[in-house]
């Protein structure tokens, strides 16, 4: 079986999928602890949509449809953060309206489309072993870029997610700092649509958070466990897709939520509030 | 000009075709301890966001003698420590009782400088002042709603603030989790010279150095002077639309219901 699995890694475009699978995972992990800590997995199904209707656009502008992806996705970003801002409308409503726009007009687009659709289709599902050098390039470009802004401003990014009001008052960039992640996340999930698709990604930027959200109130930690977890599961995905012939998107996935429901099950925080109601009922009887 | 830390003159704050505030003049000398008194919907909130920086205004804002827009500068930020009302924060929020109080800090030391030993001890110093040292290692979701409230306000202090802007601080707490936070909130104004701007409902629940009340009404001020002055049933009454009664015990004077 290891040999095998040798055999698949030397083959160029597997090796290209195992990169690209690690960048993703790596990307899309670092961004879900804002998408789940700031409670808004909306935020990414908005982006994911974006960049999907951007990119189909592009396929009927005949630009590249990364690009117009990403363009799309910044538009997108430029309205959802002032009107998120306004205290009138609840962020999920304008994040709920965003979204349904957004797969109105990447379903029109695909419907006006004259040519094939399997182009259109690939950035739905993503596609691992048709990955160019330059997509991958970008993805690598994106990952690095996220990763630098967490470690620069990881203490801002604390008090960010902590309470956005709390962090303006006292003198964080706030405001800065939430629209450079806006900005981010269009680069992530734009770059992530040849890898696995528009619609696949919001598993990508909900679950890696969430497992890490049961096994650590370490920030640092936090998003260690959340990249580990974003890594391991599209790894895993793409070997399993491997050896039993099944779509790599869907098998990363399933792998990611095995891996949420393992972490769910033995998670050490739920665990200690267990204990900790239970000797509270217990000091309660006692008196 | 620099006798008065705050200073408004006719501000005005409209928002949604209504009025929160009008025409609002307020003068608070450094160092005073000033409760803002008023029923729901009286515009309280809503001062104390101009003062933060939070709300547009039109008017006149002064502070530590400068004009201020309604965007705050970062160097007056730096001088203005804010305690929210209670808030929910998710049990499992990665983020523990001492990380929370370090994060006053954050605006002072600026970018790409991380809080050191000297940040955790004024930590560990205000925890102790707290009397919850020995939750330092707790996850803040994890805490009562008084403890979270003691965070709250050892994060505003570690900001090392000239003025403390408080809404509620109080509200949603039991009785004598409400007086040890004011007892602390008297105590922190004492020895640290703060401003102090405090938002309340609750009469026979505020701190001892608070000599002054503002009554405001529909966004208007209708009393500014002396807390003694302030606390007779006939003021109360009228503030609050509703029969209320005041009687000394114990040289402090309590508020009945009725």
């Amino acid at each position: 079986m290891a040999e095998y699995l040798l055999d698949a890694f030397a083959c160029p475009p597997i090796q290209r999928a195992a990169l690209a699978c690690i960048l993703c995972g790596a990307s899309c992990s670092l961004l879900s602890v804002f998408v789940v800590l700031m409670k808004m997995p909306l935020m990414g199904v908005s982006m994911s949509h974006a960049a999907f209707a951007g990119a189909v656009l592009g396929m009927l502008l005949d630009v590249n449809p990364a690009l117009s992806g990403f363009i799309m996705c910044l538009l997108a970003a430029g309205v959802l953060g002032p009107l998120s801002d306004r205290t009138d409308m609840a962020p999920e409503n304008v994040l709920g309206i965003m979204f349904s726009f957004l797969m109105g007009v990447a379903f029109l687009g695909m419907g006006i489309l004259t040519r094939t659709k399997a182009g259109a289709l690939n950035l739905m599902w993503g596609s691992l072993l048709s990955l160019s050098r330059s997509d991958i390039a970008a993805l690598a470009l994106v990952t690095f870029l996220l990763a630098l802004f967490v470690l620069l401003f990881f203490k801002e990014i604390r008090l960010v997610l902590f309470h956005r009001r709390l962090a303006t008052a006292s003198g964080v960039p706030a405001r800065a700092i939430y629209y450079a992640l806006l900005f981010l996340t269009g680069a992530v999930v734009s770059s992530n649509l040849a890898t696995v698709g528009g619609l696949l990604i919001f598993a990508l930027l909900v679950q890696p958070g969430a497992t890490a959200l049961q096994l650590t109130y370490n920030l640092k930690h936090f998003f260690i466990i959340s990249a580990a977890s974003g890594v391991g599961s599209c790894i895993s995905g793409l070997i399993i897709s491997y050896f039993f012939d099944l779509p790599s998107g869907a098998a990363v996935v399933l792998m990611a939520t095995i891996i949420f429901a393992a972490a769910y099950i033995f998670s050490p925080k739920r665990r200690a509030a267990k204990l900790k109601k239970r000797s509270m009922y217990n000091e309660d009887d006692a008196r | 000009m620099d006798s008065y830390i705050i200073e408004l003159e006719g501000v005005t704050v409209r928002k949604g075709g209504g009025l929160l505030l009008d025409k609002i003049s307020l003068s608070v000398p450094r160092g005073e301890c000033v409760g803002i008194i008023g029923p729901n919907g009286a515009g309280k909130t809503t001062l104390l966001n101009v003062i933060a920086g939070f709300e547009r205004f039109t008017g006149r804002l002064s502070l530590f003698g400068r004009r201020e827009s309604w965007k705050r500068s970062r160097e007056a930020r730096l001088r203005i420590g804010y305690v929210p009302q209670l808030f929910q924060i998710d049990p499992a929020f990665p983020i523990l009782s001492s990380e929370a109080v370090i994060t006053g800090s954050i605006g002072r030391l600026g970018l790409f400088r991380s809080p050191g030993r000297q940040e955790r001890e004024r930590a560990m110093q205000l925890m102790e002042m707290m009397r919850m040292a020995h939750l330092w290692d707790r996850p803040l979701g994890r805490l009562s709603g008084g403890e979270r409230q003691k965070v709250s306000l050892a994060r505003a202090i570690m900001q090392k603030p000239d003025i403390l802007l408080m809404d509620e601080p109080t509200a949603n707490l039991d009785i004598a989790v409400q007086k040890e936070v004011m007892d602390l909130i008297s105590e922190i104004h004492r020895q640290q010279g703060l401003t102090v701007l405090l938002v309340t409902h609750d009469f026979n629940m505020l701190p001892g150095s608070m000599l002054r009340a503002v009554f405001l009404n529909r966004g208007r001020t209708i009393f500014d002077g002396d807390l003694d002055a302030a606390m007779s049933g006939e003021m109360l009454s009228r503030l609050f639309q509703y029969p209320l009664e005041t009687f000394d015990r114990n040289g402090k004077r309590f508020v009945s219901y009725g």
